[in-house]
C-alpha cells in the first residue's frame, strides 16, 4: 500500500497517455479532476491486487462518452459518485475497493477521484494494461466475467442499472443511452470479487504508468534524453523514426479512423512506415510489411520530447519514434488475440508477437 | 492614388514601412523601441514619411504589429481584476475555473469566479434552464470587485444566447465601465480552453484600452487621418474597436507578419521562413502564403488556450548571440548580449564575442559606430586565441549545421523547398542549405514584419456543432458561410477579394450523425 498525492497523478496521467496508444480520450481533463479530487478529500491509497482479500468487492468505475464531450461539457464529478452508490445499493453491500477498467488515457486516472471521495482504496490493476475502444475488449471477458450489473450516471442525476445478455450488449446499450443523456456518463461495472480481480486483472498498471509518466517528466527536468528514458523503463522496441508525412481520417460508425503515414530519417531513411489507427494505434506496417500489431502496443512520440502523441492530435512534420511494447501475457492467448486481435478491427493480419517480428 | 504605413513594435527595434497602394514599398526604417512605445512608433512613421515625402492626407491605413498585449499577460502587469461566470451547473463543477492558472497569474486576476446552472447539450438541448436570480445575485456579489468579466457556457460556440443574456444582465448591475468577454467569440470548443482565453482576453482590457488610446493619440499627434488597424495572431488584421473588445487575439502576431512578409517579398508561395533577430532564428512554414498553424493548443503566459499559433521553432542565433571557442571547438550561444550589442560586441570595443562581429569583420553588414574591420579581426584572435580565418570556418560551419537542422525539423517531406531570410539578422545565414532548393534574400527583408502587417487582410471564422439528423450539414454549412461571409463584408472586405481558407465538416467519433462545421474565410480591405 502506497500514498497517491496530487503529484503523483501527473506521472500517472502522463504514462497513461502513453498506455492510450493513440487513443483513451485526453488524460488532461481526468488528470485535473483527480487532481481537485485529492486537493479537497485527501490522498488515495494505492493498494495492489495481492493486498485485497479474496471476498472483497471491488468495481471498476469508468467514463464512458465522446472525447469532444468529454471537453466541452465537463463532469460534475457526482456522476462518478452516484454511479459508485447505485452499484452498492444495487449489490446490498459495501464496496471496499474502486479500480480503473482502462488504464490508457483518460480512464487511468478518472477512478482517483472516487477514490478519494469515499476514502476506499484503489486497486494497482486493470482489464487493459492499455486502450481499447470497447467496454466488452477486458481481460475480465477472457475469464467469463460479466460486466453486468451495470450502473450508470449523468450530470444531471438520471440513473441506470443494465442487465445484459453478455458484455457486448453491454457496450452497446450503454452507448446507446450515453448519447441520449447528452454524450458523456459514468460507468460502474464488471463487480468482481478480490479473488477474481487477482486471476483475472493486469496487475501493477497504475505503477507502470507512473514510471513511465517519471521517466518522461524526470528526464525533461534532469536534461537527460526522455525518449531513452521511456524507451529504457517501458522495455519498448525503437520500431522506427522518421516524420509525420500524411494523415487521412475517417469516421466510420462510432469509430475514428484513419492512416498516418511515416517517412523514415536517421537509420530508417529510405523506409516508410504507416500506422492504421481505430481510435487506438492497431497496426503498424514498414515498407508494407507488419512490424507491430494489435493487441502489442503501438505508441506514437514525439522524438524531442518523448510526448505521447494522440491519434487525434498527429500532426504533419513533426518528428516522430514509433515504439512497440508487449501486450499482457493474457491479450496473446488465442481468446486474448481473438478479442483485441487484428481480425477484431477488420485487418486480415495475423498476430504475430513484436519481439519475433522484430528479430535481430 | 493612397498609401499604407505598415510599423512593428519589437524588443529591441520598432520597424515601418511606406508602402504604395499596389504594396510597393517606398521608404522603410528601423527605431529603437522605447520606454513608453508610443515616442518609438512616433520616431519610425515620422522617418518613413519624411523620407517618401509622401503626403500625410494621402496615408489611408496605419497597420500595427505588437507585443503589448503578450508583454503584459507575460509579466503579469497591468491586468485587470476579472470575474467570471460559467454557465453550466450540475455539469463541470469537477473542474473548478483557473485551476490550472499559475498561481501568481490566479492571485493578479483575484478570485472571483462563480459556476451557474444552465449550458446546453451538444444537440441543442438546455442541460438546465439559466436563473436570472442567481446570475444576478452573483453579479451583485462582484460589483466593485472586479474590472471585466468572462462569460462561459457550455456548447456556447452552437448557441451563444445564454452568453449574451447574461452579458445584458452584467451591463445592467455592473455599468459600462466593467467590459464583458464572451467565451463563443474568442475561443474554440473545448470549455476549459475557451474560457481561459476568455479570462486572459478579459484581463487584457484594461491594457488594450490604453495602448489603442495611445497609439490614437500618436498618429492624430502626427497630423494622420488614417484608418488604424492592428494586427491578429493568424496574419489578419482588426479594427481598434475590435482590438479593445478582443485583445487576446493580437498575441503573436509577430512571427505570423514576418512569415506573410517575407512570403509577400520574395513572391514565394510554399517553403520556409527563416526571421533573424537579435537572440534567436525563427523558422516558420508557409503554405500558400499563410504560416502553418500549431495543432498543439497554444500554452499564454503560462495558460492552456485553444488558439492555433503558427507553427515557429526557434533556434539560438541572432546578432546579439554570444560565441565561445574551448580550444578549436566553437560554441554558438545559446544566450545572446540582446538589444546590448553596441555595448557588449568586440566590434564596439566591448569584451563579448558574437555572431555579428564575424560578419562585420567580413563587410557582409555594416553598423554604425563599429571599430575598423582590421582592428576586429585581431582582437578576436586575441580573444579566443585561435586564428580569425579558422575561427570564422568554425563558426560558419556551426551556423550551418544549427540552420540545416532547423530548416529540415520545418520540412515535411524530403522534397527541397525554398528558404526565405528575413529580418535584421538575416546577413548570419548561408546562401546554400541542405534541403533548400534555393536560398533568398529578398529586398527589404530587414522589414518583412512590418511589411507583412502592411499587407494583411481581415478574416472571420466560426465553429459549431450540428446534427445531421435535424439538418443538413452541406445546407448548414452554406449557411454558416453566409453567416462568416457577412460579417466580413460588414468588416470592411472587398467583396470579389473574399476567399475560404477553411470549411471543414468532421465527423465526431462515438457521436453517430453529429459533425463539427467550421468555416475560415479572409478578405483584402475595401480600397486595399
Amino acid at each position: 500500500m502506497r500514498k497517491i498525492s496530487a503529484s503523483d497523478i501527473e506521472y500517472i496521467a502522463m504514462g497513461s497517455t502513453v498506455l492510450g496508444t493513440g487513443g483513451g480520450g485526453d488524460p488532461y481533463i481526468g488528470k485535473l479532476l483527480a487532481r481537485e479530487a485529492i486537493k479537497s478529500y485527501g490522498e488515495v491509497e494505492l493498494i495492489s491486487a495481492d493486498e485485497l482479500k479474496d471476498d472483497a468487492l471491488v468495481v471498476p468505475i469508468a467514463a464512458f462518452g465522446a472525447p469532444m464531450i468529454l471537453v466541452e461539457k465537463l463532469f460534475s464529478g457526482d456522476e462518478f459518485v452516484k454511479a459508485f452508490e447505485m452499484m452498492e445499493s444495487y449489490l446490498g453491500r459495501k464496496i471496499d475497493a474502486v479500480m480503473p477498467a482502462e488504464a490508457g488515457g483518460l480512464n487511468g486516472v478518472i477512478p482517483f477521484s472516487v477514490a478519494a471521495q469515499k476514502k476506499i482504496p484503489l486497486v494497482d490493476a486493470d482489464g487493459m494494461g492499455r486502450a481499447f475502444p470497447r467496454l466488452e475488449m477486458v481481460t475480465f471477458t477472457l475469464h467469463g466475467i460479466p460486466v453486468s450489473p451495470i450502473t450508470q450516471a449523468d450530470e444531471k442525476g438520471n440513473r441506470n442499472v443494465y442487465h445484459t445478455i453478455n458484455n457486448v450488449w453491454g457496450e452497446t446499450l450503454v452507448g446507446a443511452t450515453t448519447i441520449q443523456m447528452g454524450g458523456s456518463c459514468a460507468v460502474g461495472c464488471y463487480p468482481m470479487s478480490g479473488k477474481q480481480v487477482k486471476k483475472a486483472a493486469i496487475h501493477d498498471i497504475v505503477s507502470y504508468a507512473q514510471v513511465l509518466g517519471e521517466a518522461i517528466l524526470d528526464a525533461k527536468a534532469n536534461h537527460k534524453n526522455p525518449v531513452d528514458a521511456l524507451i529504457d523503463k517501458a522495455d519498448a522496441i525503437k520500431l522506427f523514426s522518421g516524420k509525420v508525412s500524411n494523415v487521412s481520417t475517417k469516421i466510420d460508425g462510432r469509430w475514428n479512423k484513419g492512416i498516418c503515414e511515416i517517412l523514415g530519417l536517421d537509420k530508417d531513411q529510405g523506409s516508410h512506415l504507416t500506422l492504421d489507427f481505430q481510435n487506438e494505434f492497431l497496426l503498424a506496417k514498414k515498407d508494407g510489411e507488419a512490424i507491430a500489431i494489435t493487441p502489442d502496443l503501438i505508441v506514437l512520440i514525439d522524438a524531442e520530447n518523448a510526448q505521447p502523441i494522440t491519434a487525434e492530435s498527429i500532426q504533419f512534420g513533426t518528428r516522430v519514434i514509433v515504439l512497440g511494447m508487449k501486450a499482457d501475457a493474457q491479450w496473446r492467448t488465442p481468446e486474448g488475440i481473438e478479442l483485441g486481435g487484428p481480425e477484431k478491427f477488420g485487418y486480415k493480419e495475423r498476430f504475430i508477437p513484436i519481439e519475433e517480428l522484430n528479430k535481430k | 492614388m493612397y498609401y499604407k504605413i505598415g510599423v512593428d513594435v519589437g524588443g529591441t527595434n520598432t520597424d515601418a514601412v511606406l508602402v504604395s497602394q499596389d504594396n510597393k514599398i517606398l521608404s522603410k526604417t528601423k527605431q529603437t523601441t522605447t520606454l513608453d512605445v508610443s515616442t518609438g512608433i512616433a520616431n519610425a512613421i515620422k522617418f518613413v514619411l519624411e523620407e517618401s515625402g509622401v503626403s500625410k492626407k494621402a496615408i489611408k491605413y496605419i497597420m500595427l504589429g505588437t507585443t503589448h498585449c503578450t508583454n503584459a499577460l507575460v509579466e503579469r502587469k497591468e491586468l485587470n481584476k476579472v470575474g467570471s461566470i460559467r454557465i453550466g451547473l450540475p455539469a463541470s463543477k469537477a473542474i473548478p475555473t483557473m485551476t490550472d492558472f499559475p498561481k501568481d497569474l490566479q492571485h493578479v486576476l483575484g478570485c472571483h469566479n462563480y459556476l451557474v446552472h444552465g449550458g446546453y447539450e451538444y444537440d441543442g438541448r438546455p442541460i438546465e434552464a439559466l436563473r436570472e436570480d442567481e446570475v444576478k445575485d452573483f453579479l451583485h456579489k462582484m460589483n466593485g470587485n472586479i474590472e471585466s468579466l468572462a462569460i462561459t457556457g457550455i456548447f456556447s460556440k452552437t448557441l451563444p444566447d445564454q452568453e449574451l443574456k447574461v452579458a445584458k444582465w452584467a451591463n445592467e448591475i455592473l455599468g459600462d465601465a466593467v467590459r464583458v468577454s464572451c467565451s463563443h467569440q474568442v475561443g474554440g470548443i473545448g470549455l476549459l480552453e475557451r474560457e481561459n482565453a476568455a479570462i486572459l482576453n478579459a484581463a487584457l482590457q484594461g491594457v488594450a484600452s490604453k495602448m489603442v488610446k495611445a497609439f490614437k493619440q500618436t498618429v492624430s499627434d502626427l497630423g494622420l487621418t488614417a484608418q488604424l488597424f492592428i494586427g491578429q495572431n493568424d496574419g489578419t488584421l482588426m479594427s481598434l474597436e475590435q482590438v479593445k473588445d478582443f485583445p487576446v487575439l493580437t498575441i503573436s502576431s509577430g512571427p505570423t507578419n514576418s512569415i506573410r512578409g517575407a512570403g509577400a517579398l520574395s513572391k514565394v508561395k510554399d517553403g520556409v521562413v527563416i526571421d533573424v533577430g537579435g537572440t534567436t532564428s525563427d523558422g516558420g512554414m508557409l503554405v500558400d502564403f499563410f504560416p502553418r498553424e500549431s495543432t498543439q493548443a497554444a500554452q499564454i503566459g503560462g495558460v492552456l488556450t485553444n488558439f492555433r499559433m503558427p507553427d515557429v521553432v526557434a533556434v539560438g542565433i541572432g546578432g546579439g548571440t554570444i560565441v565561445r571557442f574551448t580550444d578549436d571547438t566553437c560554441q554558438i550561444g545559446p544566450d545572446s548580449v540582446g538589444y546590448l550589442l553596441k555595448e557588449k560586441a568586440l566590434s564596439f570595443n566591448g569584451d563579448t564575442l558574437t555572431l555579428s562581429d564575424f560578419f562585420i569583420a567580413e563587410n557582409k553588414i555594416h553598423i554604425d559606430g563599429a571599430i575598423a574591420v582590421s582592428d576586429i579581426k585581431s582582437t578576436i584572435e586575441k580573444q579566443i586565441g585561435v586564428s580569425y580565418d579558422k575561427a570564422l570556418e568554425k563558426t560558419k560551419a556551426s551556423i550551418q549545421e544549427t540552420i540545416e537542422k532547423l530548416v529540415d525539423k520545418l520540412k515535411t517531406d524530403a522534397k527541397d523547398i525554398p528558404v526565405v531570410a528575413c529580418g535584421g539578422g538575416a546577413f548570419l545565414l548561408p546562401a546554400k542549405i541542405e534541403g533548400a532548393s534555393e536560398v533568398l534574400f529578398p529586398e527589404h527583408m530587414e522589414v518583412a514584419n512590418a511589411f507583412g502587417a502592411c499587407i494583411a487582410q481581415i478574416s472571420n471564422e466560426e465553429e459549431i456543432i450540428i446534427n445531421t439528423m435535424q439538418q443538413n450539414e452541406e445546407s448548414a454549412l452554406e449557411e454558416l458561410l453566409k453567416k462568416v461571409n457577412a460579417k466580413l463584408l460588414k468588416d470592411g472586405a472587398k467583396k470579389e477579394s473574399v476567399k475560404v481558407l477553411t470549411k471543414e465538416i468532421t465527423p465526431l467519433a462515438y457521436l453517430p450523425g453529429t459533425v463539427k462545421l467550421k468555416i475560415k474565410i479572409c478578405g483584402d480591405l475595401e480600397g486595399a
